[in-house]
């Protein structure tokens, strides 16, 4: 993080010899550098208050508490509670996340500790494809080829969070295995060589000493792959069946805040569509939450 | 020996975890493949899509795809690219450049849904921009900008040290040495995280839903509406009649996706000969 | 335009149509819902609102002009496998209500009844809601809600225990190979006819809607839509009823 310095202080060395009119040059562009990356903060600053501008009216007229602990979501009945939404996000994110973690850090694992250059040319590529694969295209191949199966087994239709967490889970497989990829290869080489030498094995120097030494920067993964999974919209909106019910079973249709979103919003009009940009408001606070807690969780490596 | 039988099976289940990842991957562009060849045709890529249920081509969705995308790219680039060249080069350690780094994690993992209600807000509704182009582009401009920046800051950090010293040393100005020394040699890995995040975009359904309007028209001027490929693949699976033009759009989305990510490597690929 | 996902047949094929015959003009078509439709029309978005229901009290007062354009029906359909044969309304209300959850309640085989729904949006939802359910009833919120005519019958064509609704013009197997049995509802088998003479009791007037002063494009539009030529044409294609039938005999 200070790699700047020197060439900095360079520079600065070099101002002072050169014309004032090339001075005010660097200053103005070194200005307009500035702005540029103060536009990722004006963002997001930008997206706060006009969500939350859209979304005050749920909360002052309606109240947070009726908007956040009501028990039903009836817009055409004006019932604004979104605890069956905000529960149904969370069986969402959760189950995908109990099925993708292990694929995900499993994959990782292998791509760092196990595969030979040219396995590993086979299969880092296919996660990171993985990740292009828009959330339509997944969800489309959800709905035709995972539902119907799920229909079979649980003696329903098919929509419901199961099929959801299938799908749901191998979408974050490429966030947690390329983050916990990289907090796996960031390990130097000579802990591994030592555990080898003490006459380990692959799984012993594995699970004791490689893992445990990543251990933060796969956590790290993990609650990035959940920030992922709690903001997707399109695979979940159309596997979810969309009811907003609390969580009745697995094969039960239940509905999340980002898929209420999208199908209430073409038509929301009023305190309803004040209750969206609420639920908005609430999902960007959870995104901002995960990031932060990151941070936090970094900090405590460093 | 009981270590060892313990280690063959650990090591089996870690390649089993592996093998699904690339299985999973494999079954969906097959799947696609499969079921979406069959409609792909030059009719069906230039064509508009008519009748009750959109039989025929998609022709406009692929260019409002591609219209919006480019939007977003020439929004996104320049500011992202010259934000990170003050983080990489200008900016000294401290709270200004936390709070910006904090701000790009942060809009980096922003819902696409709550970026394309806020696109909603403010772009077609506050600025009165309207269901556009426009609209969708600045939208999605904001999630692919932490994209790119981040590429670009690592590609600017790649370039080694003493190529700066070589240019400062010539008594050159750290604008001169930036846009003429350390932006030229980090150009390969910039263009490819610019390529990488607009095929991101390509891909991206929530933030244009809402922005860019959903009739299908071919867009000619910035603030035309129009319907991307993805809202369409999203409208015919959702209306399950006209499943076959699902496949192909499915299909055309991928092999477009695959092949900015392809085009990607191969920008790397020929830098790291060079 | 924008309106109704159900018309959205009607209103694009009559615009594709139109075009052809008025070379240069174009006719943007959006289906997001009749109350979307209803709204575009009421704050200028759109010329002409489409919508498969009638004006709600507060939408009345925009002075917009009504045209129905068309009738149609909505089946309720099951899979072709389930016994039962025809429901009174009465026991269609209790079961999108969720009193009813056992085929076994209305004389099928013991077998948990599958709600499907449409979204919010759908105008079909809509007429269905004020025809069948009428005021005091809700819609059971655990009932899927899809946002498509083509997955709904898709989802009880695949699912012996499911029961959703679609317009009578999509119960055929027009589009795919599957097949849906659309039930008797208090012994009217919903047809062409049953529509157009209101004995089937759940059918629909579908409307355009103008603001009183329409433009002249507009309104050249609007009178192609009412003509033999696309209400013979198109309007019975999409599996609706010609507004025209209900003077036949």
């Amino acid at each position: 993080m200070s790699t700047t310095d020197t060439s900095s202080s360079v520079a600065r060395g070099t101002l002072r010899l050169v014309s004032r009119e090339t001075q005010v040059k660097e200053w103005l562009l070194a200005s307009v550098f500035f702005a540029c990356a103060f536009v990722a903060v004006l963002a997001v600053a930008l997206i706060f208050a006009f969500v939350g501008w859209k979304a005050w009216p749920i909360f002052s007229e309606v109240g947070i508490s009726e908007f956040l602990f009501g028990r039903v979501w009836a817009s055409s009945e004006e019932l604004y509670g979104i605890l069956p939404l905000i529960q149904g996000s969370f069986v969402v994110t959760l189950g995908a996340l109990v099925i993708g973690t292990p694929l995900a850090v499993g994959t990782a694992v292998f791509l760092s500790e196990i595969a030979s250059p040219g396995v590993r040319a086979v299969v880092r590529p296919a996660v990171e494809l993985l990740a292009g694969i828009p959330s339509v295209v997944y969800g489309f191949f959800g709905v035709v080829v995972v539902r119907p199966i799920v229909g079979d087994l649980t003696g329903g239709i098919g929509f419901g969070p199961l099929t959801a967490w299938v799908i749901l889970a191998i979408m974050i497989v490429p966030t947690i295995a390329a983050l916990s990829e990289d907090a796996l290869r960031s390990i130097p080489m000579g802990i591994r060589e030592a555990s080898y030498a003490m006459g380990a094995t692959t799984w012993q120097t594995i699970r004791k000493v490689v893992v445990p030494a990543a251990k933060i920067g796969i956590i790290d993964a993990i609650i990035l792959g959940m920030g992922r999974a709690i903001g997707e919209t399109m695979a979940v909106l159309m596997l979810v069946g969309n009811a907003p019910q609390f969580f009745a079973g697995i094969g039960q249709p239940i509905s999340t805040l980002t898929s209420q979103i999208v199908m209430d919003m073409g038509y929301s009009t009023g305190t309803h569509r004040t209750a969206l940009f609420g639920m908005a408001a609430i999902l960007f606070l959870i995104s901002m939450g995960l990031v932060l807690t990151v941070r936090l969780v970094s900090r405590l490596r460093d | 020996m009981e270590k060892r039988i313990a280690n063959n099976i650990a090591v089996g289940v870690l390649w089993v975890a592996a093998g699904i990842t690339v299985a999973v991957l494999g079954a969906i562009i097959l799947y696609v493949l499969v079921n979406g060849v069959r409609v792909l045709s030059p009719e069906f890529i230039v064509t508009r899509p008519h009748g009750v249920n959109a039989e025929g081509g998609i022709g406009p969705t692929i260019v409002s795809t591609m219209y919006v995308t480019g939007l977003a790219m020439l929004i996104c680039a320049p500011v992202a690219v010259l934000a990170a060249v003050y983080l990489a080069e200008y900016a000294h350690q401290g709270r200004v450049v936390n709070v910006i780094r904090f701000a790009a994690d942060s809009l980096a993992s922003v819902p696409s849904i709550v970026m394309g209600l806020f696109g909603f807000a403010l772009f077609v509704e506050a600025m009165g921009i309207g269901l556009s182009m426009l609209s969708a582009a600045l939208a999605l401009a904001l999630l692919m900008l932490p994209i790119v920046m981040r590429a670009t800051e690592e590609a600017i950090r790649a370039v080694p040290r003493y190529i700066r010293w070589g240019s400062y040393g010539m008594g050159a100005t750290k604008w001169q040495t930036v846009s003429r020394v350390v932006l030229p040699a980090a150009a390969p890995r910039i263009i490819t995280g610019i390529v990488l995040a607009t095929g991101r975009a390509v891909g991206e359904t929530a933030v244009v839903f809402y922005t860019m309007g959903q009739a299908i028209n071919i867009p000619i001027t910035p603030l035309d509406s129009g319907r991307p490929m993805t809202v369409h693949l999203y409208l015919l699976a959702v209306d399950g009649i006209n499943l076959p033009a699902a496949y192909g759009t499915a299909l055309l989305l991928m092999i477009m996706i695959l092949g900015f990510n392809l085009s990607a490597r191969w920008i790397l690929k020929r830098y790291r000969k060079v | 335009m924008t309106g109704s996902t159900t018309l959205l047949p009607i209103a694009e094929q009559a615009a594709e149509g139109f075009q052809r015959a008025n070379p240069g003009t174009h006719v943007l078509v959006s289906g997001l819902g009749s109350s979307a439709g209803i709204e575009a029309v009421i704050t200028g978005t759109s010329d002409i609102g489409t919508s498969s229901r009638d004006l709600k009290p507060g939408e009345a007062d925009h002075g917009l002009v009504d045209i129905p354009v068309a009738y149609d029906g909505i089946a309720v359909i099951v899979n072709p496998a389930n016994p039962v044969d025809g429901l009174s309304l009465e026991q269609l209300r209790a079961i999108y209500a969720g009193e009813i959850t056992n085929w076994r309640e209305v004389g099928g085989e013991d077998r948990a009844i599958n709600l499907v729904n449409r979204d919010e949006a759908s105008g079909t939802r809509e007429a269905f809601k004020k025809i069948v359910m009428g005021e005091d009833a809700h819609f059971d919120r655990s009932a899927v809600v899809l946002p498509g005519t083509g997955q709904v019958r898709d989802v009880v064509a695949r699912s012996r225990g499911a029961i959703g609704y679609i317009s009578v013009g999509f119960v055929g197997p027009r589009f795919t190979s599957t097949r849906v049995k659309a039930l008797k509802i208090d012994g009217v088998v919903p047809s062409e006819d049953t529509v157009a003479s209101r004995e089937y009791p759940i059918a629909r007037t579908l409307h355009f809607f103008t603001r009183g002063h329409v433009g002249a494009l507009a309104g050249r539009y609007v009178a192609y839509v009412l003509s033999d030529e696309v209400q013979d044409g198109v309007v019975v294609d999409a599996g609706f009823v010609p507004v025209s039938a209900r003077g036949r005999p």
